[in-house]
């Protein structure tokens, strides 16, 4: 708690011109108590600095309300030693969104001031709790991604424990006749030497490779990992800090494509066993080794397809012109005939298809109809030409399916954590465990555990050794946050963490059911056990609690409360509402800035209240508004579903549970559900702002003044 | 359904070994169908002709595209070969499969005259070939013989056709203005065969080019100005293969050489507002966009432009052995371009190439819109010095 709070009103950047800041200052001095306060020019500049830090000194000042710029803004330059600082956004907030010098400016402004103030007395400086780390990272996975990951790491001066399955290193890449682009003449590109990866790791003294063993247990939590390798009946234990799963894919499972000719006759064979084929060079029809004269690949075998994998695999296209590559190097006369639905080459792969169309193999747009033993010994396949209009009939020797990826880990367990919530990373879409495929790629719901190569989505052996670099990265950089108690992606830095104050808990376990990370444990009663290096600060926790046991150093459920409760309303005579905006600091309070920066004027009765996520959005703060007078709430978070954009997976949804949970107590006390109201803003929704805001407004009007107003 | 067709690829193999060497390259994007002039008018053969399917089937070797709507529509004009992702050369493998057609004897109707022609008199205009210098009677057009700078190859068209001959008398009239040392050999010269090769007769095209590299080399030319963007291009890009090598201008680009050079002077201004039609063979298949356009700016005239020009000009509809085929009204590209000279109000619609003279001419009658003139680049220099 801040004893001693200073209070520094910046009158730059147009603020003087939109409030009256003098009053401000008295403000904070007289209602708000504070030990100092007063108004300078350019607080950020060389001089206000200054002068902030002689009157921290002379006050003993810690805690400091800067009444300036958005808090997206200048968070470096206000920041002082041991001092909690909050921020009044008077700029962004306040005289860039509003008109100057009316009164319901300069009250918005006051707000703003009261609420930063009265939030400081509820909250300090948090100090992190550092850790010594082991400087050791876990990687599962001896393929080329997970190579990649294990020379990344040691090259950053970590030691690394390599755990694969198989006897030797190398993952599928061991299974390939020949591997892009290496083998396949385009020596310009990225190398994707197998030979030369397994060497250099072999040769790197900081890795030590466990062949033909697997992961039996991972306890603990990053930095603090106690890991149990099983390899054969030996048991090895050892303690990591972050973990690199690159536990590779599998092929879809052929025989579900028995529409496709699979399992019916030998002469129908995957992609995976073509190649095969080719590497033992066997080159001919499987029923009765006839030289192959005529071939016909199928794309998208199972792929793009909702009865089977929905999604493209990224791969395939390629892997069938070099397939086809193996057959006109061998015979230039062999038929090849490919039937696709899209061919998707990128990069390089663009050159290959080129190359192949120029030997002539014939590519036929559509769906293959049937695919049956033929009249000549061969299979007679009947497709649809999409681009001809027509169907086309076709006996080959041999079909070979392009049969997509699917990961490893959907129904085989690598990590076997003892966590709470389970042993394995959590699984997204398509049952890949990737948290989200564009924004942030590595990241898994664990923390410290990150994903790389094709069991995070389907790629070649080039980008999964790109991804194993990024991956490492990742893990490295994640040991060096943790040993200074900082938080990981994407509170990056953040060194406060959530204290239960357990003697008040319920063991409802609503706080480790709910945690998306997984970070909380359970005692035998159903305690929490918390894990910090476990935990991303988002809050959810100390939203989910309906004790309130919950809550951080610099962020609180009293700190929120404060704030809400610092709000001057007036009274019902006055015809001037008031709303609080529980808003998501990830996009909406971001939104917000960018809708002043981009000089919209935004609705005066509103008064914002960044939150770290909507997940942390308490119940208690709907009755401490209301009780207060205040007409409406508004929670402003990111979208959510399956295709949700929380940078905590889930906290607008769950924020969105508990709301529905209290609408329907308000309608119970006869209060309107409709003074509760979410909305999805993406950080590109800020030209939406003023609209938002405006629409509750009025709905708020038409249900008339908050009836507990004084 | 209809009965399933089974490919072939050794049709398709056949048509990269005979001179469609990009026909696998085409990946069926469909560019080249939606560039395709015959999107922009109505009719069968709008409906039909489809480069790309034709590109297709020709890679799987199977049928349905030999109709005469569908290979012999394509006028070779070069926007999709210019356009091609996959520098697929539509015009080459169009071409050798109207070769295979022809080979097994089934060409159009159309054609059979202007072969016949070709092959006894050397031009595909049914003229006697006693009868090519006709245009030349009163003009007194010096011979070619030792000394003689330039042989002036005339294109058949304006030596046979009554609106084409004066293309080739104006063409003659500059010349002599401007001293240029240029003469013809006479009625020994054929046809140079650019449009006959299109239609798929390699035969005629190889007889009237080696008929022909035979008379200059006899003859001792060097240097050709040709009146036809599409002798120019046969000249430059097929007689060398045969063994002819020959510094080969149109005509454009000597004028604005001699404008240049001040060789030739207009004596009063045009002052008509002109248009220039980009011919498909001048521009796209030989690249010259500068020269007819620097001619007209030189006449003392206002030249203004067409949205679709340059690069992105379309055809006259005469190309590629459309010239002898009938078109029916309401699909022909000529229409096109009278109606982009009328929207930007254009006088005189100039051109530098006997065959969209025709074409242009054609329509300019059909729709009724004799207030713009048809004229070639040399007719309107000729008028002015």
């Amino acid at each position: 708690m801040a004893e001693k709070i200073g209070c520094f009103v910046c009158s730059g950047c147009g603020i003087a011109d939109a409030v009256d800041v003098d009053t401000l200052v008295a403000i904070a001095q007289g209602e708000k108590k504070a030990a100092t306060a007063m108004c300078h020019e350019a607080l950020c500049q060389k001089e206000g600095l200054e002068l902030m830090r002689k009157e921290i000194e002379s006050h003993g000042l810690d805690g400091v309300v800067v009444a300036a710029c958005s808090g997206r803004d200048k968070s470096n330059e206000f920041d002082f030693e041991n001092v909690y600082v909050d921020r009044a956004n008077l700029r962004e907030g306040v005289a860039w969104t509003h008109e100057p010098g009316h009164e319901d400016t300069q009250m918005l402004a006051e707000d703003l001031v009261r609420m930063a103030m009265g939030r400081s007395k509820f909250a300090s400086r948090p100090k992190g709790e550092p850790v010594q780390p082991n400087n050791r990272v876990l990687v599962i996975g001896g393929g080329m991604a997970g190579l990649s990951a294990a020379l990344y790491a040691s090259g950053f001066d970590r030691e690394v424990v390599l755990v694969e399955k198989e006897d030797v290193l190398g993952g599928f890449a061991n299974h390939l006749h020949k591997i892009y682009p290496k083998d396949m003449d385009l020596r310009a590109y990225a190398e994707t030497d197998l030979d030369g990866l397994i060497s250099r790791v072999a040769g790197e003294k900081k890795i030590t490779v466990y062949t033909g063993a697997e992961v039996g247990r991972i306890s603990g939590a990053p930095a603090d990992f106690d890991v149990t390798i099983n390899q054969g009946s030996d048991k090895i234990n050892l303690k990591v800090d972050t973990v690199v799963v690159a536990a590779g894919w599998k092929p879809y499972d052929a025989a579900k494509l028995g529409h496709l000719g699979y399992g019916t006759t030998p002469d129908v064979v995957t992609n995976v066993e073509f190649e095969r084929m080719a590497k033992e060079g066997k080159l001919q029809r499987p029923s009765d080794g006839k030289a192959l004269e005529s071939v016909l690949f199928v794309q998208c075998a199972g792929s793009r397809d909702d009865n089977h994998l929905p999604y493209c695999s990224n791969v395939c296209c390629g892997a069938s012109l070099k397939q086809i590559t193996y057959l006109k190097e061998a015979n230039p006369q062999t038929a090849c005939y490919v039937i696709y639905k899209d061919i998707r080459t990128p990069g390089h792969y663009e050159e290959v298809y080129k190359k192949v169309q120029k030997t002539g193999a014939l590519f036929i747009k559509g769906e293959v109809e049937s695919v049956q033993k033929g009249a000549e010994g061969g299979m007679a396949v009947q497709a649809t030409d999409v681009l001809l209009g027509e169907p086309v009939a076709v006996e080959v020797d041999l079909v070979v399916l392009a049969t997509g990826m699917v990961p490893t880990t959907l129904d085989t367990d690598v990590l076997n954590l003892t966590y709470r919530q389970g042993p394995e990373l959590p699984e997204r879409e398509y049952g890949f465990p990737n948290s989200h495929f564009i924004c942030f790629p590595y990241e898994t719901q664990r923390t410290g555990i990150y994903a790389a190569g094709a069991v995070r989505m389907p790629m070649d052996l080039a980008s999964g050794m790109d991804d194993g670099a990024g991956a490492a990265l990742k893990a490295v950089q994640s040991i060096e946050l943790i040993s200074q108690g900082k938080a990981t992606h994407p509170r990056v830095g953040d060194l406060s963490f959530p204290n239960f104050a357990l003697q008040r808990c319920t063991q409802c376990k609503r706080c480790t059911e709910e945690c998306p990370f997984g970070a909380l444990d359970e005692d035998i009663k159903g305690t929490p056990k918390p894990n910090p290096t476990r935990c991303r600060r988002c809050g959810v926790c100390m939203g989910a609690c309906p004790e309130r046991i919950v809550s951080f150093d610099n962020y609180s459920i009293n700190s929120i409360s404060e704030a809400i409760k610092s709000i001057f309303v007036p009274d019902e005579f006055e015809e001037k509402p008031r709303v609080i905006a529980l808003a998501c600091e990830n996009d909406a309070i971001a939104a917000i800035d960018m809708a002043a920066h981009n000089s919209l004027r935004i609705n005066p009765f509103v008064r914002v209240i960044p939150v770290r996520c909507l997940g942390s959005f308490n119940i208690i703060w709907v009755a401490d508004a209301l009780s207060r007078g205040v007409d409406g709430i508004m929670l402003m978070g990111c979208k959510y579903g399956d295709d949700y954009q929380c940078h905590f997976i889930k906290g607008s949804e769950l924020a969105n549970t508990r709301m529905s949970n209290v609408q329907d107590t308000l309608d119970r006390l006869m209060l309107e559900s409709e003074r509760l109201r979410q909305v999805e803003v993406a950080i590109t929704d800020y030209d939406k702002i003023p609209q938002i805001f405006d629409d509750f407004l009025e709905k708020l009007e038409e249900l008339g003044p908050n009836p507990y107003k004084d | 359904m209809s009965e399933p067709k089974t490919p072939i690829p050794e049709l398709g193999d056949a048509v990269v070994q005979t001179g469609g060497d990009t026909l696998y390259q085409c990946m069926q994007c469909g560019l080249c169908v939606s560039s395709c002039p015959w999107r922009q008018v109505d009719g069968d053969i709008s409906r039909d002709f489809n480069t790309r399917k034709v590109q297709h089937m020709a890679q799987l070797g199977v049928e349905g595209y030999e109709t005469e709507e569908v290979l012999f529509a394509c006028s070779t004009c070069g926007v999709c070969v210019n356009r091609c992702p996959r520098d697929v050369n539509a015009i080459d493998n169009m071409r050798v499969l109207r070769a295979m057609i022809a080979e097994s004897g089934s060409i159009p109707q159309a054609y059979r005259p202007v072969i016949g022609s070709l092959k006894s008199q050397g031009n595909p205009w049914q003229g006697e070939r006693s009868e090519r210098l006709d245009w030349a009677e009163d003009l007194q057009v010096p011979k070619f013989g030792e000394g003689t700078q330039y042989l002036l190859f005339v294109c058949c068209t304006s030596c046979y056709d009554a609106r084409s001959k004066k293309i080739a008398k104006a063409i003659v009239s500059v010349l002599k203005k401007a001293g240029v040392s240029f003469g013809i050999i006479g009625q020994e010269e054929s046809c140079c065969g650019e449009s006959v090769r299109k239609i798929g007769s390699e035969d005629t095209f190889a007889s009237l080019a080696e008929s022909n590299i035979k008379l200059f080399t006899q003859n001792g030319v060097k240097k050709i100005i040709t009146t036809s963007p599409h002798c120019l291009f046969t000249f430059r890009k097929e007689y060398p293969e045969l063994g002819g090598r020959f510094e080969v201008w149109h005509y454009t680009e000597l004028l604005k050489q001699l404008i240049a050079e001040k060789k030739i002077e207009p004596k009063h201004a045009l002052g008509k507002k002109v248009i220039f039609h980009d011919p498909c063979y001048l521009g796209r298949h030989n690249e010259v966009y500068d020269a007819p356009r620097d001619v007209i700016d030189a006449l003392g005239s206002t030249r203004i432009e067409m949205d679709r020009a340059g690069t992105e000009s379309i055809c006259c509809g005469g190309g590629g052995g459309r010239i002898w085929m009938e078109t029916p009204p309401g699909a022909r590209f000529g229409d096109l371009r009278i109606n982009d000279a009328l929207a930007k109000q254009a006088e005189v619609l100039a051109t530098a190439c006997p065959y969209c003279t025709i074409m242009l001419d054609a329509s300019n009658m059909a729709m009724g819109k004799e207030e713009l003139q048809i004229l070639d680049v040399a007719e309107l220099l000729d008028q002015v010095t």
